[in-house]
């Protein structure tokens, strides 16, 4: 028997109600990323790709279907620090510095800070920022903000990796850089990585898979393989072949 | 920090012509025959008087330091146990709004008759506190940024780890801010104590035994002191809040008594959490008089006071006193209330036309923010005699500069574009005025009037207790001389509930309003 996929949803059903207005935010999600794969979510705003992810860390309960992560319940796979995230605003606290924030998981598991200080290091060269170790958040820039939250999510070596658009903020020259720089890490890990965006672009260059959903309700339209070889390299964003997936998921996303 | 710093000198130059021109009227006896002594007369008595000071002062700051620590206990305690259990504060907001709305001087005599030695003016200092420091820990704990709350919940950690890690942190400037407001009114209640204690020691005391000897370098002095105390311990917590936080600025207390929505939909439960809600405030009097174990005879539970007031063998003589007492105080809070606020809501608009004036104007509102006004009240009767135009001013002078200062910080949060947006279409500084400033200012006017409820009554109260010789506060003092305790106990549960009443009626009307206009309340 193989082991359990890394995510998997089936027939996640979502309603938000309040204040007199409902949303059906999800009807009817199922999706399972196997263990070690990269998927993608894409989709117009609002239509629940954030609340998809949100169900699958168990910040948020479905109103009915199943939702396993490794094996386990949600809350049980995060509490065994197999989950790490990156949200869709970077979530620092404020009063920490960069480094003290990039702490916040391991406290949170009761893993030791003080054992793992090179790592934290590595982790704070890799996004970018160093020399910034000691800045509070409200002295970064958006984009360096978020990669906080990239290494924040990278720190606990996660099974499970999930990511909210987190490179929303950054430039088109850093974005690819940490396209890149994501590629490589998620190849070292091996970890299974749910990646919600907007990029079309990154979403084929990144993903094994890239699931496309529709809102009003939220569901799921279609799911596309990405067959390029891996590892994948920065000429692959001009190749002919690229483009062709890239056209074809942008008509799948405009209903098409 | 340059525009800030020819704020701060300007605001200096105005406190020195001010105390220039106080000097000069003092040492002229132009007012009231020399009710208002010159500043250097007011000094040299202060060196003169030195002697007894220390003394009162100590058992002023002995009430009022044990009180901020017990109050302060109690309402960062309470504040948690809200802010996890919204059901919790719900039930509880009887509780609280009598808590804001009481008029201090109501209960004192009520104090003293159940607790001994020190404790009535542990006790009211402690109460002066307790809303602040409550109110100030459930809006900063509730204000917990989501998102950081997420990062921990998705870590798997506990409701103890995001309570430790997101939300103590991040309400410290909240809470701090409210320490800084409760300061000043912990030395406010030990001395309001003091005025109904009758005891020997502490500067309310010391204030209403210098009363009747005509000596008005005295009292100024003695208010002078007072005002320097509460000042001082505004200062402190100001900054210690600056340093942990840098500058936040919350001068004024807020007051929207913390509301929830509990997760409680079934109608039959909803009433029934109505009913505990209001029938709590009774519950806790009800208990506080078991406890305490004062004999009936003195201490009157609710239905003691109803039994006195309507079916007691007095009952007729009381209900007609005590309505005679009402007519003589309602209209003249409500004429000093709407006053005070009228004046402050003309001059919080004007200044959006005369911004430098007011610039000028703001610390000194600011530091009568510290100063416990009411204790002031012998001060007014020396000038102003004692007629009704004493318990006018006492009450205009008390609504008035709480309800500026809520008013024009509220404004000066009103952003710029938005007055910039009829501007460029050319209206003139009324039509911006109409268009924007008053409206803007509206859910600040209602939180003004909020906080100006209880400070209204208790400022009629005073004066009437003080120096009319009406009203209710008369009819409490004289309570007090004939030993009448049912009286006493029906006058403060009266106050406290005709407060609560109003305070709710603001409330009703205010979100009726705001709701049509599609604003928030103001907090
Ligand atoms: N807590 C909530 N209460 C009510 N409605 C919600 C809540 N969270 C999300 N929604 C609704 O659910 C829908 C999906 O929201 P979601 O945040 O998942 O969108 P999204 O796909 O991530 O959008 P974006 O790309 O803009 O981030 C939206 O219509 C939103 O209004
Ligand atoms: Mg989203």
């Amino acid at each position: 028997m193989s082991a359990p996929d890394g995510i998997s949803l089936s027939g996640v059903c979502k309603t938000f109600r309040g204040r007199g207005k409902i949303v059906e935010a999800l009807r009817d999600v199922t999706l399972s990323c196997p263990n070690g794969s990269f998927t993608a979510i894409i989709g117009p705003s609002g239509c629940g790709k954030s609340t998809v992810m949100r169900i699958a860390l168990g910040l948020e309960s479905a109103d009915s279907g199943e939702v396993q992560i490794a094996g386990t319940v949600p809350m049980q796979a995060a509490k065994a620090g197999k989950t790490g995230v990156a949200f869709q605003d970077a979530a620092l606290l404020p009063w920490r510095s960069v480094r003290r924030n990039i702490e916040v998981p391991l406290e949170v598991l009761g893993r030791s800070a003080a054992t793992v200080t090179a790592h934290i290091q590595n982790m704070i060269n890799l996004v970018g920022l160093k020399g910034y170790e000691n800045a509070l958040p409200g002295e970064l820039s958006g984009g360096m903000r978020q990669r906080v939250a990239i290494a924040r999510a990278l720190v606990t070596h996660p099974q499970i990796l999930f990511m909210d658009e987190p490179f929303g903020a950054l430039d088109q020259i850093l974005r690819r850089q940490m396209n890149l720089e994501l590629q490589r890490i998620w190849t070292e890990t091996g970890s299974t990585a749910l990646l919600v965006t907007h990029g079309i672009d990154e979403a084929v260059f990144l993903a094994d898979r890239v699931v496309v959903m529709h809102a009003n309700p939220g569901r799921i339209v279609d799911v596309i393989d990405i067959g390029f070889d891996r590892p994948r390299a920065p000429a692959l964003f001009s190749d002919t072949a690229f483009h062709k997936v890239c056209d074809h998921i942008a008509e799948v996303l405009h209903g098409g | 920090m340059a525009v800030e710093n020819s704020g701060r000198w300007r605001g200096l130059r105005t406190a020195a012509v001010l105390l220039a021109i106080w000097e000069i009227v003092g040492r002229l006896d132009l007012v009231a025959g020399g009710a208002l002594p010159g500043i250097s007369e007011i000094l040299i008595r202060l060196w003169v008087d030195w002697g007894d000071y220390p003394r009162h002062i100590w058992a002023t700051l002995y009430a009022s330091t044990i009180g901020f620590v017990i109050g302060n206990a109690l309402g960062i305690g309470a504040g948690v146990i809200f802010a996890l259990s919204p059901t919790t504060l719900r039930l509880f907001r009887g509780v609280n709004i009598a808590a804001f709305a009481l008029p201090p001087i109501a209960i004192a005599p009520i104090l003293v008759l159940t607790l001994s030695g020190m404790a009535p003016r542990i006790a009211l200092a402690a109460l002066g506190v307790y809303f602040v420091t409550m109110t100030a820990t459930v809006i900063g704990l509730s204000q917990a940024d989501s998102r950081a709350t997420d990062v921990i919940r998705a870590y798997g950690g506990t409701r103890w780890d995001i309570l430790r890690r997101v939300q103590f942190r991040g309400a410290l400037p909240s809470i701090l801010a409210g320490l800084r407001v409760a300061a000043p009114n912990a030395v406010l209640g030990a001395i309001l104590a003091e005025f109904g204690g009758g005891g020997r020691w502490g500067l309310g005391a010391y204030l209403l035994g210098s009363l009747g000897r005509g000596e008005p370098d005295r009292l100024w002095g003695i208010g002078l002191v007072a005002t320097v105390i509460a000042g001082l311990s505004y200062a402190v917590f100001a900054l210690l809040a600056n340093r942990t936080i840098g500058a936040t600025r919350a001068v004024t207390l807020n007051t929207a008594v913390p509301d929830a929505t509990p997760l409680v939909t079934h109608p039959a439960k909803q009433i029934a959490l109505t009913l505990v809600t209001i029938a709590l405030p009774f519950l806790v009097w009800w208990t506080f008089i078991k406890v305490t174990g004062v004999p009936d005879l003195i201490s009157k539970t609710p239905l003691g006071v109803v039994d006195y007031i309507f079916f007691g063998p007095t009952a007729e003589s009381a209900q007609k006193r005590l309505l005679a007492a009402l007519a003589e105080t309602l209209p003249i809070t409500f004429l000093g209330m709407a006053a005070g606020l009228g004046f402050a809501f003309l001059l919080a608009i004007s200044s959006r036309l005369f911004p430098r004036a007011i610039e000028a104007f703001m610390p000194v509102a600011l530091v009568t923010q510290t100063m416990p006004l009411v204790a002031l009240t012998p001060l007014l009767v020396l000038i102003l005699g004692r007629g009704t135009t004493l318990t006018l001013w006492v009450t205009i002078s008390v609504t008035f500069f709480p309800a500026f200062v809520t008013l024009a910080q509220g404004l000066a949060l009103v952003p710029r574009s938005a007055e910039d947006l009829p501007r460029a279409y050319g209206a003139g500084r009324w039509t911006e005025m109409r268009m924007v400033t008053i409206p803007a200012s509206l859910p600040y006017l209602f939180a003004a009037t909020r906080l100006t409820v209880p400070r209204a009554l208790l400022g009629v109260m005073i004066a009437e207790w003080l120096a009319t010789g009406k009203g209710l506060g008369n009819l409490l003092n004289q309570s007090r001389g004939f030993l009448d305790y049912g009286m006493i106990w029906t006058v403060a549960a009266v106050s406290v509930l005709l407060s609560v009443l109003f305070y709710q009626a603001v409330v009703i009307v205010e979100r009726r309003v705001l709701r049509r206009l599609g604003m928030a309340t103001a907090e």
